[in-house]
């Protein structure tokens, strides 16, 4: 990569670079290096809290009605992730759509049943156990433990203590979703101030700022990109204004998220 | 009874052995009981709602009592955004409304059920398809509409406030079960539906009044061996299955009984509950 040759004396060009650089530490703060990163650790940490053979977390994709194996751990004749169930269908879909935790067992051997299950889990388990993530009303997945090693079932205990512990994984994927959609608009509306810098052109910092940002999330990413360049419009003073706002807001998440930390997780 | 045993679903609480009140009835109330309200009652004639993931018609479980139904789903593209499908042989997506329909069968084996299928695709939707499905029973001439689901979502109070009471001035019996997690769940708080939680017992006919509402009524809803998918059985636990038990007895005493209402039903229930009769099984 060729080095940067015209960010001197550009003060747009250093308030980017910071910025990126906070994001960057931001990102790790909240995401334990990525977002499946932290979801993986929830479902071992399911595992082998309720002791079972295996443990999943499915997240909803509204856009196409489907939930989205995004982590497994343990028994299973085959990698899930990626596998998508349609909403409608199945314990997981079921879950999601009601809201509600769902505890079965002793299943009866039928041939039909078992596919079906088989399909949706990996494998046939003897006892299953799911409880929808819930930030607010908002279902964002589920999450299932399946086979208890110890005993026949999950008990209601289980369901009471998965319910609280899935509340608790709702909120790290509701807040690292967040985090990750707020990293991704704020270089998205950088690189629109960038691009429209005309008096100082980088394609260095361009090309830094290079993002693909989530679909689902593209509107509201683009309402704040245009708010943005509304203020960007209007000159330079208020140019600097937005940075210095999104500056301020970029240090306060981070402190918010310093705060939670030691608040929830210590 | 074990520490483990004690935890129930959300709202079951009071329906612990340690925690069930005993009520006393006095006057003509005093005078019903289980055999004038439902004794010899097959629930023939007695039109049933399971408004769910739909009933599996040809399950063992339902005997050749599934009359039919609807499969109700959400539709962007509309202006009503729902899109209404008969379904004539149901079936079920999941397995849960079988469940449903095989306690209810077990308990009033002449009874018509109807599937009313809501489980859809759209999170938006699933409340306001959840409602569709309620208001499609009450307007299709149903007794009895079991619930075993319900909703959190604020927005919903009113319009589900709304098509409970129109069941209520109708007649019909709208059964919602509690849900299992600790949260406002509609339709299940409003007074004019029968609201159901879990007791540990085994008996059907076994339940319990509560004074301290919102719950009312304590069914069974432990552990239970109920219909599932695909001709199984399966063990499985919740609020859900409990109120089918009260939605089964609802159906045998509407079926001897076909004049009362629903306040009226209400009050039989309280008089012939375990707790106010002081009779107790042993499960």
């Amino acid at each position: 990569m060729s080095e940067p040759t015209d960010h001197k004396n550009n003060p747009l060009a250093d308030e980017i670079a910071r910025l990126v650089q906070s994001l960057a530490a931001a990102g790790k703060v909240s995401l334990l290096g990525s977002p499946d990163a932290l979801l993986l650790s929830i479902v071992e940490a399911a595992a082998r809290i309720f002791g079972a053979a295996a443990a999943s977390i499915l997240l909803v994709n509204e856009a196409e009605g489907v939930l989205e194996f995004k982590v497994a751990h343990g028994a299973s004749n085959r990698d899930l992730v990626g596998t998508r169930i349609p909403l409608n269908q199945g314990i997981a879909g079921y879950v999601a759509m009601s809201g509600q935790p769902i505890a079965i067992s002793d299943v009866a051997q039928d041939t039909r049943f078992n596919q079906d299950f088989a399909k949706s889990t990996g494998y046939v388990p003897r006892s299953i156990l799911a409880t929808p993530l819930l930030a607010g009303e908002r279902v964002l997945g589920v999450m299932e433990v399946l086979d208890k090693i110890n005993a026949p079932s999950f008990g209601m205990r289980d369901m009471e203590l998965l319910s609280l512990f899935a509340r608790q994984a709702a909120i790290a994927i509701d807040q690292a979703q967040n985090i990750e959609n707020i990293g991704a608009a704020m270089v998205l509306s950088l690189k629109r101030l960038v691009a429209a810098d005309a008096e100082h052109p980088s394609d260095y910092l361009l090309s830094a700022l290079e993002v693909k940002p989530d679909a689902e999330n593209q509107n509201d990413l683009l309402k704040l990109v245009d708010l943005l360049n509304e203020f960007s419009s209007m000159g330079e003073a208020e140019r600097e204004a937005a940075l210095k706002i999104l500056t301020a807001f970029s240090e306060y998440i981070q402190h918010q998220r310093q705060v939670h930390m030691g608040a929830s997780w210590q | 009874m074990s520490e483990e045993e004690e935890i129930l679903p959300a709202y079951s609480q009071p329906f612990l052995p340690t925690a069930v009140r005993e009520l006393t009835s006095s006057g003509p109330l005093a005078g019903i009981t289980p055999e004038w309200a439902w004794g010899g009652s097959t629930g023939q004639g007695v039109r049933v709602a399971v408004v769910d993931t739909g009933i599996e018609y040809d399950h063992p479980a339902v005997g050749a009592t599934v009359r039919g139904g609807v499969v109700i789903e959400w539709d962007e593209s509309s202006t009503e955004k729902l899109l209404y499908e008969p379904d004539d042989q149901p079936t079920d997506v999941v397995g849960h409304g079988t469940a449903c329909a095989g306690i209810i069968h077990s308990l009033a084996p002449e009874a018509e059920l109807y599937s009313v299928r809501v489980l859809g695709t759209n999170m938006k939707g699933r409340a306001y398809q959840f409602a569709a499905g309620v208001d499609w029973a009450v307007e299709n001439g149903m007794d009895v509409v079991n619930l075993s689901l319900s909703t959190a979502k604020k927005d919903y109070f009113a319009l589900f406030h709304s098509i409970a009471d129109d069941a209520y001035f109708k007649n019909i019996m709208l059964v919602s079960a509690a849900s299992n997690l600790d949260e406002p769940s509609m339709p299940s708080l409003y007074s004019s539906v029968f609201s159901v939680a879990s007791h540990a017992g085994k008996d059907p006919f076994t339940y319990y009044y509560n004074p301290t509402p919102p719950v009312e009524f304590g069914a069974p809803g432990i552990d239970l061996r109920v219909a599932w998918k695909d001709h199984a059985y399966v063990t499985s636990t919740g609020n859900s299955f409990a109120a089918p038990h009260i939605a089964g007895i609802i159906t045998l005493i509407r079926a001897k009984h076909p004049e009362l209402t629903p306040f009226q039903i209400k009050s039989v229930l309280w008089a012939c509950a375990a707790n106010v009769r002081r009779v107790y099984l042993k499960n």
